[in-house]
Parts: C-alpha cells; structure tokens; sequence
C-alpha cells in the first residue's frame, strides 16, 4: 500500500479537515488523532475502492465517521457527555489569543446528541452538502436536514441560557479581558 | 449589552410553518441562525487552522518509501 504521491498530498492536504471533525467528535485532541491516522490507514488499505474523480474528503470523511462509529463508541460512556466533562476535555491547548468565546459555544456542542452534533458539524461547518453528509452518515437526506434543525435549535436554546447568565466565570473573565483590552 | 443579546439568541419560531413537512419540529430564525452558524465556522476554523502532528507526516513519507505500516494501534 504504497500510497502514489498524488494519493499521499491528498491524504495529507485533507488531515487539517479530519483532524478539526475528529476532535470535534470525540473531544479529545490525541484520541482524535488516533482516529485520523487509523483513518489514512484504512484509506490507503482501501485505495482500489476510491473512485477517482470523486470526492475524496467526503470518501475519508465516511471512514472517519465509521471508525469512530465502531470503535469509538465502543468507549460510549467515556465519550458521551452526560455532565459536561466532554467540554472540559475538548480543550485544545489555546493558541496565543485563542479565544475564550468558543468555550460556551464548545460546551453546548458537546451537549448535543451525537446523531445531532454530526450532522450539524458536517453541514453546518466542514461544507458538505445536504445529500454528502447524508451519504457519510449512511442516512437519508430527510434525517440529515431534521438533525441539523433540531441541533441548531437546541443550541440556540442553550447558548441563550449562558448568555442570559451574566454572572458565569466566562463573561467574567471576559469582562476582564476586555477591561485590560 | 448582554441580556439583550440572550433574548435575540432565544427568538425560536416555534409556529411549524414549514414547508419541508416536518412540521413538529421548531425553527430557529434566520439570525438566530446566522450567528450560530457564524460560530460554529470560528469554533472549526480554529481547529482546521491548527498546525498539522509531524506524525501524520512521518506516517506517510514511511509509507511512500515502501516501509511496513505498522498498526495504528
């Protein structure tokens, strides 16, 4: 499986994007890492079955998503986030001047069903279409489309909870920042 | 500033009008949805923006000159 050099700037031009729907599945930047090199793994395994011309990150993209389907979830009760420890999790090391404004938006993601924040995360963020994402989870265009509507409106009621809270430690330290400047 | 950015973020439409036929369930205004999708992008784009692990490097220049993948795990 000694990947073409065509194949392997691909695969390696596509690992910026796996990687940012990796750590945003599973909330954990070094799991999420495992998953995207099992992921070029299989890709490279598998090659033969990759129809040239086609869309190649949406092809990496549904082996992603059905590695961690299948092996991931199989750690359910560490990935799924019943109180919130996800986002403690999902902390990627801040960069200078990372901000602090994505942390309620990561929390209230990480409060999502999984069916739910998958489908909002490939529409809504990496660019799939409707249909790709569809064909990436395996589903009809119909559920995708209704997990993405019912995702937006869950965090739109969360995020309107936190923002209402103008007491939390994060506007806080916020205020503070922006009081520095 | 912020309680009036909570209410605008709370505006969820909740009459079902839809014309895709899944009527029950609620819809988030359009700027509701905006925003949302707005920060879902910058949330992501930080994280595409990261600097990609040597590793993911290493792994396939090892590949590309015939080595033996080792298993991922």
């Amino acid at each position: 499986m000694t990947p073409e050099p065509a194949i392997r700037d691909a695969l390696l031009a596509a690992v910026p994007s796996l990687r940012a729907f990796a750590i945003s599945l599973c909330g954990q930047v070094d799991r999420a890492d495992d998953l995207v090199q099992d992921t070029l793994l299989r890709a490279l395994s598998h090659i033969d079955r990759f129809e040239r011309g086609t869309n190649l990150h949406a092809w990496l993209f549904t082996i992603l998503r059905n590695l961690f389907h299948s092996e991931y979830r199989k750690r359910r009760r560490e990935v799924e986030d019943p109180d919130g420890s996800y986002a403690g999790r999902l902390k990627v090391q801040p960069e200078q001047g990372s901000r602090l404004d994505f942390e309620d938006f990561r929390s209230a993601l990480a409060k999502l069903p999984s069916d739910q924040r998958e489908a909002l995360l490939l529409v809504g963020a990496s660019g799939f279409s409707y249909e790709e994402a569809a064909t990436i989870c395996g589903c009809a265009v119909g559920t995708i489309k209704s997990r993405v509507n019912r995702a937006r409106s869950r965090l739109a009621g969360m995020l309107a909870v936190d923002d209402a809270d103008d007491l939390g430690p994060d506007s806080m330290t916020r205020a503070a920042l922006q009081a520095i400047g | 500033m912020t309680s009036n950015k909570g209410k605008r973020l709370a505006a969820v439409v909740t009459d079902g009008l839809a014309d895709n036929g899944h009527s029950s369930e609620p819809r988030i205004d359009r700027p509701t949805q905006t925003r949302l999708g707005d920060q879902l992008r910058a949330m992501y784009d930080d994280l595409v923006n990261q600097p990609v692990p040597d590793r993911f490097k290493d792994l396939l220049d090892r590949l590309e000159k015939g080595g033996a993948p080792e298993k991922a795990r």
